[in-house]
């Protein structure tokens, strides 16, 4: 039972994980948090559904154009709806991500009606069983591909030149303007990469849940659960922090109570912020305003 | 005359008295339409605190947080919880629901307190939110869950407010009172603390202002407002339920206070006179809502950005409120 439980908390949280380390990767590099990432996931899983269902395409070629379009839509986010309020207040960035993430949200449920919409299923692996435990084909996938995502992104961030960059432009855009870095670029590609990991997450979600186009809503809240038990802006952190709040929902849901899995990334987000702000793994980062 | 040319702010506040006229114009509103238009009309009573109380905490002190939803479920929960169980009248139901929103602005900014601001506000404002609504949903022994809590007719100062007219005026007397007393709070020491914190934490601490007790009080007085915003609401539909302070709704409250302005109480009243209305409208339209309110405010962010009160300010400098809108 125990070590039941153990395993779907893994895959539930590596699903956290993953949103909560794209959404990091943009923190990291541009210091703007999307509040709009979970309609973005959302938009990401939408759009494998309709590729699969309404136009026969193959299941990987889905994919790949779902990361292709939320990739360029990254881009012109950046581009369109970012850059050009650059020199307002700080404040004013995180209510543009809330905005496009509604409209993305208010078109799917145009589109989509009222009704919930069960993916076909894709991985159709058999399910390992290790004394008793069932590991499902679905966990194992969504699991490798997290790992794999953090050692890229570890790599990038903490071994090249690369990683340098992210750090200059973090720590002062004037400064990286300077030395010669093109700031609107770099902003430009790492939108497009958040994005594009974001629709990876979508893409995973798609088969395992029912899709809705609330679907994101709860997806944010839990990526910034993970992302605040971390710490902000850690990489490792956010991964630890997923990982540790899929196994809580478990717990908590198997031994106390079903009605608390709703509510426990609210839990944690309440008491990491009134009692360890910093998180498990970072530390506290002054944001201009 | 050097004395009016040294101070000018008398003839700005001779001419500020022009908003009086606003109230006393909107007593006529009774008299000229129907049912539905007033229920209407009592509705963007209700949305211009609502928008008000958000404003303070997204204009004035330039903090993103999310918990306006969730004052305004309190107010709305805290009206319908002790008009039907414990017999309040209105009055004392109204003031009720201006502690709890009061309180929960408190705790809300309680991690301002640990030097907690920005995302990290949002975020905990966000939880805060939708832990509220899942306690309106699993508390059915008192909110009586997804079913709604029935609030029964109330009494106010005798008079029944049984019909949209009656519910009308003492909505109107309860909003101007209201205004008032934030646009009084604004343009006092208090009201300039909050801006100068937006503008520049680090300066207004260095001038001796206790900045943590400035946040905090504009967090309180958000939250009392859009609870009675709240109380307002509860009357006007006659049953709470959870779904109506949902994080949907935050998208309409972001809307009005941006369209209207951030950090102008004229702007406040100009967003929920104009999007009030939509919102009710779009309802056969699933999604449009969505998509209209984050189309209208990306336009705002990269058009308007200190919204339609600031027209007003191009049309005459007089509209242009001193404090708040720079």
């Amino acid at each position: 039972m125990l070590l039941q439980l153990t395993v779907s908390g893994i895959a539930q949280g590596a699903l956290y994980a993953l949103i909560a380390l794209s959404m990091t990767v943009l923190y990291r590099a541009t210091t703007i948090v999307n509040f709009g990432h979970g309609d973005f996931v959302m938009g990401g899983a939408f759009v494998v559904y309709v590729a699969v269902i309404f136009f026969g395409l193959p299941f990987v070629f889905a994919a790949i154009a779902s990361i292709g379009l939320m990739f360029v839509l990254g881009l012109a986010v950046s581009r369109g709806f970012i850059d050009p309020i650059k020199t307002g207040p700080h404040i004013g960035f995180a209510m543009m991500s809330i905005s496009i993430g509604y409209v993305l949200r208010g078109g799917a449920r145009t589109l989509w009606g009222r009704e919930v919409l069960p993916m076909p299923r894709v991985f159709d692996m058999d399910p390992i069983f290790v004394g008793g435990v069932v590991i499902t084909g679905d966990a194992m996938i969504i699991c490798s591909t997290v790992a794999l995502l953090l050692a890229v992104f570890f790599l990038i961030f903490h071994r090249t030149q690369m990683g340098t960059l992210v750090q200059a432009v973090f720590q002062s855009e004037r400064g990286a303007t300077l030395v010669g870095i093109d700031v609107r670029r770099f902003h430009e590609t790492m939108w497009g990469v958040g994005l594009a990991m974001g629709a990876i997450g979508g893409i995973l979600i798609a088969p395992i849940s029912l899709l809705h186009p609330d679907l994101g809503a709860s997806f944010l809240i839990r990526g910034f659960a993970a992302m605040t038990l971390g710490g902000f802006g850690s990489l490792s952190g956010a991964v630890v922090g997923g990982l540790v709040l899929g196994l809580s929902e478990q717990y908590l849901g198997a031994y106390v109570s079903t009605a608390l899995i709703d509510i426990t990334a609210y839990l944690v987000i309440i008491l990491v912020l009134v009692v360890r702000p910093a998180g498990l793994f970072g530390r506290l980062v002054a944001v201009r305003m | 005359m050097a004395e009016t040319n040294a101070n000018p702010a008398p003839a700005a506040r001779r001419f500020r008295r022009l908003y009086y006229l606003a109230p006393v114009i909107a007593l006529a509103i009774p008299f000229i339409v129907n049912e539905y238009l007033q229920f209407m009309a009592n509705a963007i009573l209700v949305y211009i605190l609502v928008t008000l109380g958000f404003n303070i905490v997204i204009g004035n002190l330039g903090q993103l947080a999310f918990a306006n939803t969730a004052f305004f479920g309190l107010g709305a929960y805290t009206t319908a919880i002790v008009m039907s169980y414990f017999g309040f009248p209105y009055v004392l139901a109204v003031v009720a629901a201006a502690v709890t929103g009061g309180i929960a602005g408190f705790l809300a900014s309680v991690t301002a307190l640990r030097g907690i601001r920005l995302y990290y506000l949002a975020i905990i404002t966000l939880a805060f939110g939708e832990l509220l609504r899942w306690v309106y949903l699993h508390g059915d022994k008192v909110t009586r869950g997804s079913d709604g809590l029935l609030v029964p007719h109330p009494y106010f100062l005798g008079i029944p407010m049984d019909s949209e007219t009656p519910k009308f005026f003492v909505f109107l007397l309860i909003t101007v009172l209201v205004v008032k007393a934030t646009s009084n709070l604004m343009r006092s020491r208090i009201g300039r603390a909050i801006v100068a914190i937006r503008e520049n934490e680090a300066a207004t601490a260095s001038l001796g202002i206790h900045t943590a007790h400035y946040i905090v009080l504009a967090f309180v007085w958000s939250g009392a407002v859009v609870g009675i915003a709240g109380a307002m609401f509860a009357v006007l539909t006659g049953r709470v339920f959870p779904e109506s302070f949902g994080l949907a709704e935050v998208i309409v409250h972001f809307g009005m206070v941006l369209v209207g302005g951030t950090s102008s109480i004229v702007g406040s009243v100009i967003g929920a006179i104009t999007l009030t209305a939509l919102p009710e409208y779009f309802r056969q339209f699933p999604g449009m809502s969505e998509l209209f309110f984050g189309i209208v405010i990306i336009l705002v962010l990269l058009f308007l950005p200190k919204g339609l009160a600031s027209l007003l300010a191009r049309i005459s400098p007089r509209f242009n409120e001193r404090y708040y809108l720079d």
